[in-house]
């Protein structure tokens, strides 16, 4: 196990930050323009606590991003393959509560 | 009657024979011209008319003269392959096509041996004796030979839509134009008014038609799905120029050789681009037509299947739609409500239908003449000659007859009851005949009443005439009015379950029809059928456009109306942003089947209907229809799979290879590696026309929304990016492959993640549900992507990989990919999950 190049290193965690803070921003804008939809023909009353529940995909994507900067920069395949399962098993959580919700729903 | 004109054309009064015919046949050939012919040279330079290979033989020459031979074979290779795959989808996908076509036959009424009936009009030959009526393609060029108020639409032909007035006398000129020959009728124009007899003169491409080549078809509008790939592509082609010119730039501005530059800039334009969505498209429309053919839906236009599967509001006539359109005569009844053979004989007298070995005509007519058969009453009409005919028009709605019994000459006139009662000054109630306006009101009672009863009514009038050489509409004048032809057309059993499947559907049915509301209501009462409101024609001519507008969502029954109204409400209904169908299959509906976004027509219907049609039934029957709207949705369902694969993984995979360039200090990936991923991801795809489509999508009609493929794009395009970027993280920090000379490893290692992440997120994309578990993939879709990812995943360790610039990898990374490309999958679901909680498609 080396430690990797410094620069080589800055750049690419800048950009894996970079695509992820894109990608939660998306999500963000999304989410907002939806709700402001919503609003203006009255369908939505979220409080801090349902947005913060509405977001937890967002939550995730982050952590998992801080993930895989912190194994990678360790550089150890073993660390990197059991986070690997934590975050598979924490997504299967997360998709087996919203399709139960999401059938209810329907 | 022109003298010797048989005898020129080697023909006679009583047509040709049989064998006569057949022989010319095999002298002449079929009576067809080549414009719907495709051949395989064609096809094969369609391909090349992409400009994806342009750019491709631009990176071939490039990387030939500058760079390495090895990569400008490789790249020729793949040109070469693209092509076989496009050219053989595509050829196949006509084919389907041209059989399809061949379904769709115009007929023609010829005489042969004396007899009329009714033949394919491309089984027509120079000297057969052809009839012709309003509605009807002229099947060939022909000489007339006996003419009725004939008038003819010569638009196609010359470009002047005014209509010209064909006669059957001989004319003295010396060279005459085409145009001059008033006698002639030319193959292509529309008959609008008259009726006539003409001797085929020439056929196929020796007709005029044939000789200056012209297509007979118009133009249809742009539909909703070509308007929505017509954006998808701009938004890509804008995307693409502004990432090539800025990794180009960006590159050589960084350090990297010029022609790696620009090879690599190149090669992500190339994969940016989905070169094969054309043939994608083309083979789902041919596949869905093919199976639509079995459920006796016969597709003329391919792209318009998925407006199709779109349509949310269907336009359609009552009869053979909600009735059964078997039409027979109840009754021919005097005013007085007694059965009356006199109007029956003068029904029979004033009548269009051919009457042969079998009895051909308009539905009504054609009912009076069974009817008459049937009753053994028909005897009568042998007393009576036929002086002259002023034929049917949709303005008047009447048809009349002067026929002469002893020496006394009569006109008869039949049609619309409300137009007949304007030409009548008397009425005969039980031999009196009293002045109309002292028994009007009893008789628009009756008219009701039996209108009410859901019978469909003509009125029969006459009076006496003197004797002139040549009878007008003036004649159609101070008529006595004899009674009404009572007709019956028994509602479908089947209409109610088809309105209702259609209405789940999401498809709102509304009723155009030429009958009275009175007779319309009745049936939608009979069907169960909710009435909104009805709007007759006459409401409807004094509305403006924006009241039409607001009327036609109202309106469920549109009654009495006139084919410039019906094109109105087609308009109307578009502007008000619906996806409109209409079926007709008159010759006053060819211009709503134009406008409508999908045109309508049954087998039965006459030619110009069925040539303006998108879309022919071969039965009429809304069921048919719900079951080609069904299919329609599944291929627009796998259309749009398509563009959000692309748009997500292959855009992503793109943009993170454009930013690896600028940090890494060598190129990311070879542009042959990518054209080569770009090759093999099209593969993977072509099974996803048969894939399977969830039940919940076909529901509803769908729109081809530009704003949430954009929104698609933004959202799930960087998952495939961060994914890419933890792979360069994984083959640097983890495998130090961070050197140019371990850029192979590097590349390989990206090359197999890269193209397993881009082509098994289609088994999540592809649906709302749980993948595998709630939605299975169709069978080919699975083997195919399996198979491309088996082969894309060896290639590394074979001879090809070696001479593609790949090399093998570590034990450890098969490992850390499979656990690394299971996240991306979930993490993909979790966001769709997401996403369409917040988007709705």
């Amino acid at each position: 196990m080396s430690l990797p190049d410094p620069i080589l290193f800055a750049w690419w965690a800048s950009s894996i930050s970079a695509g992820s803070l894109f990608l939660a921003i998306v999500g963000i804008y999304l989410y907002a323009t939806t709700r402001s939809r919503r609003r203006k023909s009255n369908q939505t009353t979220k409080n801090v606590g349902g947005l913060f529940k509405d977001f937890i995909f967002v939550w995730v994507l982050l952590g998992i991003l801080v993930f895989y900067i912190i194994t990678i920069n360790i550089g150890s395949s073993l660390i990197f393959a059991a986070g690997n399962i934590l975050v598979e098993a924490l997504l299967i959580a997360y998709l087996l509560k919203n399709r139960k919700e999401e059938s209810e729903e329907r | 009657m022109p003298t010797g004109v048989y005898q020129t054309l080697g023909t006679s009064e009583n047509g040709l024979s049989e064998t006569e015919a057949n022989r010319r046949l095999k002298v002449h050939g079929y009576n067809e011209l080549p414009t719907h012919v495709f051949s395989k040279l064609q096809v094969l330079i369609r391909q090349f008319k992409n400009p994806i290979f342009a750019i491709l033989i631009a990176c071939a020459i490039i990387a030939g003269t500058y760079s390495e031979p090895t990569q400008s074979i490789i790249i020729l290779s793949m040109i070469a392959l693209s092509v076989i795959l496009g050219f053989y989808n595509e050829y196949q996908a006509e084919r389907i096509v041209e059989n399809l076509r061949k379904n769709v036959s115009i007929k023609a009424v010829v005489t042969r041996d004396g007899k009329s009936s009714q033949i394919d009009s491309k089984l027509l030959v120079p000297g057969d004796l052809v009839s012709v009526y309003v509605g009807d393609i002229v099947p060939a060029d022909m000489r007339i030979v006996k003419s009725k108020g004939l008038q003819v639409d010569e638009a196609t032909f010359t470009g002047e839509s005014f209509p010209v007035e064909k006669i059957s006398d001989r004319l003295n000129l010396e060279r005459p134009t085409p145009q001059q020959l008033t006698n002639y009728l030319f193959m292509g124009t529309v008959m609008i008014h008259g009726s006539g007899q003409g001797i085929v003169v020439s056929t196929g491409k020796k007709t005029e038609l044939g000789a200056i080549s012209k297509s007979l078809v118009r133009t249809h509008p742009e539909t909703e799905f070509q308007k929505g790939i017509k954006s998808y592509g701009t938004m890509l082609v804008t995307l693409t120029i502004a990432l090539t010119i800025g990794i180009f730039s960006i590159n050589t501005a960084i350090g990297h050789p010029l022609i790696d530059s620009l090879l690599f800039s190149l090669a992500i334009a190339v994969g940016l681009v989905p070169e094969l969505m054309p043939a994608i498209i083309t083979i789902s429309l041919a596949r869905g037509a093919s199976r639509m053919a079995n459920a006796k839906v016969i597709v003329k236009r391919l792209v318009s299947i998925e407006d199709f599967g779109n349509m949310d509001v269907l336009c359609t006539d009552k009869t053979g739609t909600l009735t059964e359109g078997k039409i027979a005569l109840h009754d021919s009844q005097s005013l007085g409500g007694e059965t009356n053979d006199k109007i029956l004989t003068c029904s029979l007298l004033c009548n269009s239908a051919a009457v042969g070995e079998k009895t051909v005509g308009n539905p009504m007519d054609t009912a009076i003449w069974e009817y008459a058969i049937k009753n053994d009453a028909q005897e009568d009409v042998k007393s009576y000659d036929k002086i002259d005919e002023i034929p049917f028009d949709y303005q008047r709605r009447i048809m009349s007859v002067v026929v002469r019994k002893n020496e006394e000459y009569i006109l008869i006139s039949k049609g619309a009851p409300e137009s007949i009662f304007a030409k009548c000054g008397r009425a005969d109630i039980s031999g009196r005949t009293e002045p109309l306006s002292a028994v009007r009101k009893a008789i628009n009672a009756k008219f009701f009443s039996l209108s009410e009863l859901g019978y469909r009514i003509l009125a029969v009038a006459c009076r006496s005439v003197e004797v002139k050489n040549s009878y007008s509409v003036e004649d159609e004048a101070d008529l006595t009015l004899l009674g009404f032809l009572i007709f019956t057309d028994p509602p479908k059993n089947d209409a109610h379950q088809a309105i209702n499947r259609l209405k789940e559907m999401g498809v709102d049915v509304k009723i155009l029809t030429g009958d009275n509301e009175l007779v319309a209501k009745t049936v939608c009462e009979e069907l169960k059928v909710p009435v909104k409101r009805i709007v007759c024609g006459a409401d409807l001519m004094q509305m403006s456009f924006t009241e039409i507008k607001t009327v036609v969502e109202e309106a469920t029954i549109f009654a009495r109306i006139t084919p410039e109204q019906k094109l109105d409400i087609m308009k109307a209904l578009k502007a008000n942003g619906h996806v409109v169908g209409f079926i007709g299959d008159g010759v006053n509906d060819a211009p709503a089947l134009y406008e409508a976004d999908v045109g309508l027509s049954v087998d039965t219907a006459v030619d110009v209907s069925k040539e303006a049609a998108d879309i022919v039934l071969l039965e009429k029957d809304l069921l048919v229809l719900a079951d080609g709207i069904n299919e329609g949705r599944k291929i627009f369902g796998n259309t749009i799979k398509y563009i959000l694969m692309g748009t997500s993984s292959n855009f992503g995979n793109m943009f993170s290879a454009a930013a690896a360039s600028v940090f890494l200090p060598f190129l990311p990936m070879l542009p042959m590696q990518i054209l080569f991923m770009n090759l093999l991801y099209d593969i993977s795809n072509m099974a996803l026309p048969t894939d399977n489509v969830d039940e919940e999508y076909v529901k509803k009609p769908k729109r081809f929304d530009i704003g949430f493929i954009r929104k698609y794009t933004l959202f799930f395009g960087p998952f495939s990016s961060l994914y890419d970027f933890l792979t360069y993280g994984i083959m640097l920090f983890i495998f130090g492959a961070s050197t140019p000379a371990l850029a192979p490893v590097f590349r390989s290692g990206w090359f197999v993640e890269s193209f397993w992440t881009e082509v098994l997120v289609i088994f999540v994309i592809r649906t709302r549900r749980i993948p595998f578990f709630t939605s299975r993939p169709g069978k080919w879709l699975t083997l195919l992507t399996l198979s491309c990812v088996a082969f894309g995943t060896i290639l590394p360790f074979t001879i090809l990989g070696g001479f593609l610039g790949f090399a093998p990898l570590p034990p450890e990374y098969w490992v850390l990919l499979f656990l690394m490309v299971a996240t991306y999958l979930f993490l993909v679901d979790a966001g769709k999950v997401f996403f369409y909680k917040i988007c709705k498609f």
